[in-house]
């Protein structure tokens, strides 16, 4: 009886206590990083958005435009704030994955490895998309106000294809940079942007035949390209 | 880089020491300037021969490497003195005929102009255009004897101009210029010059030379620089400029960028001085002024209205960043108002230009596209100015400029309140 008491009951129960037991320092380590790396987060996070202010990145952002295209978004926050808030989720992020390898589970750690080893493609994903975002906006600016002085009717047309243009080419490289099927956007890019080139070349060669004459012309016989009105000498 | 490391080619150095000083030194800036630059060289050197006899004196050509034989016309050209009834010169003309280093442009020819001046001891000295078709002797006189004999620092040109001529300046840098520093120079980028050797040396000092003053805007450097700093300027008559066009291919878009850029340069650099100046005093204009009839000038108002109307449904946004809320609700009316009835008036015109002169100041988008947005309303002003002065004379319409000129006088305490306060 006595050994059915051992081998039936308590062999079990010491088993599971002594799992239960080796479990439970790797189980306090993960509570320990993830209460540590909250409050990391926090502190990062607020440093951060602090810091941005002071240095005047939502000025800078605002010159940009980047403020006001928030704002289109139905973004109410400014930029330094939604830094702030990144910085606090990635840390919060790194925190729950140094806390799951705490676990030591085996699933879990390679699904860390993997996500950290993703990690910096997504990071130089988000940066073109931002820095194509600043092109486009800049580079569409530019092309509007030289569309008007050129006294280009079309003009907001013109500018808005340099903007989608821009904006396209930069979620395709992202797209590109974060694996996703790589054949088909570099195939649907190649054929979009081809296409577009040539509608506006063949666009450009029937409906402006007269206007390419005329600058093609100006430029090889060098005539003034000033697009003063008359012969008003402005200085 | 300080005055004492402008560089001189050694052929200069060796010449400069030959010479030693001078009284009286006339600049030539030129670049492939074959065409016109003899007839300048003989206007100087009868000039300097007729009006400065008894004073040592020096021509410096400072080209910026031409590859049409600028050089050697200058070296070949001389002036007949028996014919002009110029009895001989007692001393003789030294011509010095140098490159000049530096970044390409005006500005970096002047600075070799300045250095040879500071090293010769220059009491007066001129800088005229390589271009000029219609500069006479007496151009040498009236900038440099206010310097030599009056204890002038600065002589700015004044020219007999159509009253379409140098509409940059009429509508925007005159009146701009008058309002901020408080001396009425009429011509403050009249590209033709007489200064001091103590301003030359003042010049030298500054830490320009790198920048876009080198390239272009040493005109309005020089004037503003000159009254900034509280040197004795005064004007000379110089009757009617004509000269060769400039850079065909330069756009208007490009041309206001560089002025006006240059201006708020300026007054961002000087606003402790312009921030106290009300009103304006007349400048003492030295010459014998005439009047007669000048070139025509064609001038298309139609093109100029559908310029400043497409700005007005294209730019609108744009604008409404860079100026003030009412300035673009006074300009929205004028979107199909009659043709006759099209008018930008003197108040308004000057809130939209210290607008634009804040915005720059604070930055609120890239300053290139600001002042080339800038454009279609430069010619809805100038529009305005063409209907308003349609029958009068080139004398009468120096009137209506006048009334800007007050207007943007009126209005500094606008410009001094946005200037200082924070983005909006």
């Amino acid at each position: 009886m006595k050994e059915f008491w051992e081998k039936a009951l308590l062999g079990p129960l010491e088993t599971l206590s002594r799992s239960v037991l080796s479990v439970l320092p790797n189980v306090l380590a993960m509570s320990i990083i993830l209460l540590v790396g909250l409050a990391a987060a926090w502190s990062i996070g607020l440093v951060v958005e602090r810091l941005l202010r002071v240095i005047g990145l939502d000025h800078l952002t605002n010159r940009l435009g980047v403020n006001a295209a928030l704002t289109r978004g139905g973004v109410k926050a400014d930029p330094s704030h939604l830094l702030g808030r990144t910085v606090y989720w990635l840390v919060v992020a790194f925190a729950v994955l140094a806390g799951l390898g705490a676990l030591n589970l085996q699933p879990l750690n390679q699904f860390a490895q993997s996500f950290l080893a993703y990690l910096p493609r997504l990071f130089t994903a988000t940066l073109i998309l931002v820095a194509g975002y600043l092109l486009s906006n800049f580079v569409s600016q530019a092309v509007l106000i030289a569309a008007v002085n050129a006294g280009i009717p079309p003009a907001r047309l013109v500018a808005a294809c340099s903007r989608w243009g821009v904006q396209l080419v930069a979620v395709a490289m992202a797209l590109e940079q974060l694996s996703i099927a790589q054949n088909i956007v570099v195939v649907g890019f190649g054929i979009m942007f081809g296409g577009i080139v040539m509608a506006a070349a063949i666009a450009f060669g029937l409906g402006a035949k007269d206007l390419a004459k005329e600058f093609l012309e100006q430029r090889l016989s060098n005539k003034s390209r000033d697009r003063a009105p008359d012969d008003l000498r402005h200085l | 880089m300080t005055a004492a490391e402008t560089p001189l080619t050694p052929e200069t150095e060796a010449k400069v020491q030959e010479i030693g000083e001078t009284d009286v030194l006339v600049g030539i800036p030129s670049y492939n300037n074959t065409d016109t630059i003899g007839h300048v060289v003989r206007a100087v050197s009868a000039g300097l021969a007729k009006y400065f006899a008894r004073s040592r004196v020096v021509l410096v050509n400072s080209d910026g490497g031409s590859s049409d034989g600028t050089p050697e016309a200058v070296s070949r050209a001389v002036v007949d003195l028996g014919t002009l009834l110029i009895s001989e010169q007692q001393s003789p003309l030294h011509k010095i005929i140098t490159p000049y280093h530096g970044i390409p442009g005006k500005g970096s020819a002047f600075r070799t102009i300045f250095e040879i001046a500071r090293r010769l001891k220059a009491k007066a000295c001129a800088v005229v255009d390589s271009d000029l078709r219609s500069i006479t002797p007496e151009w040498i006189e009236l900038l440099a004897r206010p310097v030599l004999e009056e204890g002038y620092d600065y002589v700015a040109p004044y020219y007999l101009r159509h009253k379409y001529d140098g509409t940059i300046t009429n509508s925007i840098v005159y009146p701009l210029t008058r309002a901020l520093y408080g001396q009425r120079i009429r011509q403050p980028i009249g590209g033709d010059f007489g200064f001091s050797g103590r301003l030359a040396e003042h010049y030298l000092e500054k830490h320009v030379w790198e920048s876009d003053v080198a390239r272009f805007g040493i005109d309005i450097w020089m004037t503003t620089e000159a009254i900034a700093n509280g040197a004795r300027v005064c004007q000379s008559f110089l009757g009617a400029k004509i000269h060769n066009p400039k850079d065909p291919t330069a756009d208007l878009s490009a041309m206001l960028v560089q002025v006006m850029g240059a201006v708020f340069a300026l007054m961002e650099e000087h606003q402790p001085v312009w921030g106290g100046v009300k009103g304006s005093n007349p400048v003492k204009l030295f010459g014998f002024q005439y009047d007669v009839g000048v070139e025509p000038v064609n001038v298309n108002v139609d093109r100029m209205i559908s310029s400043f109307r497409q700005g007005l449904a294209d730019l609108e946004p744009i604008w409404r960043e860079m100026l003030a809320p009412g300035t673009v609700e006074g300009l929205l009316p004028l979107k199909d108002c009659p043709l006759q009835a099209f008018r930008i008036p003197d108040g308004l015109w000057a809130r939209l230009v210290y607008d634009v002169a804040v915005s720059y100041h604070h930055r609120v988008m890239p300053r290139e596209h600001l002042l080339k947005a800038f454009t279609p309303l430069y010619l809805g002003r100038t529009a305005t100015f063409v209907l308003e002065t349609q029958g009068l004379t080139s004398s009468e319409a120096e009137g209506r400029i006048e009334s800007l000129c007050q207007a943007f006088e009126d209005r500094k305490p606008y410009l001094v309140e946005r200037w200082g306060a924070g983005r909006e």
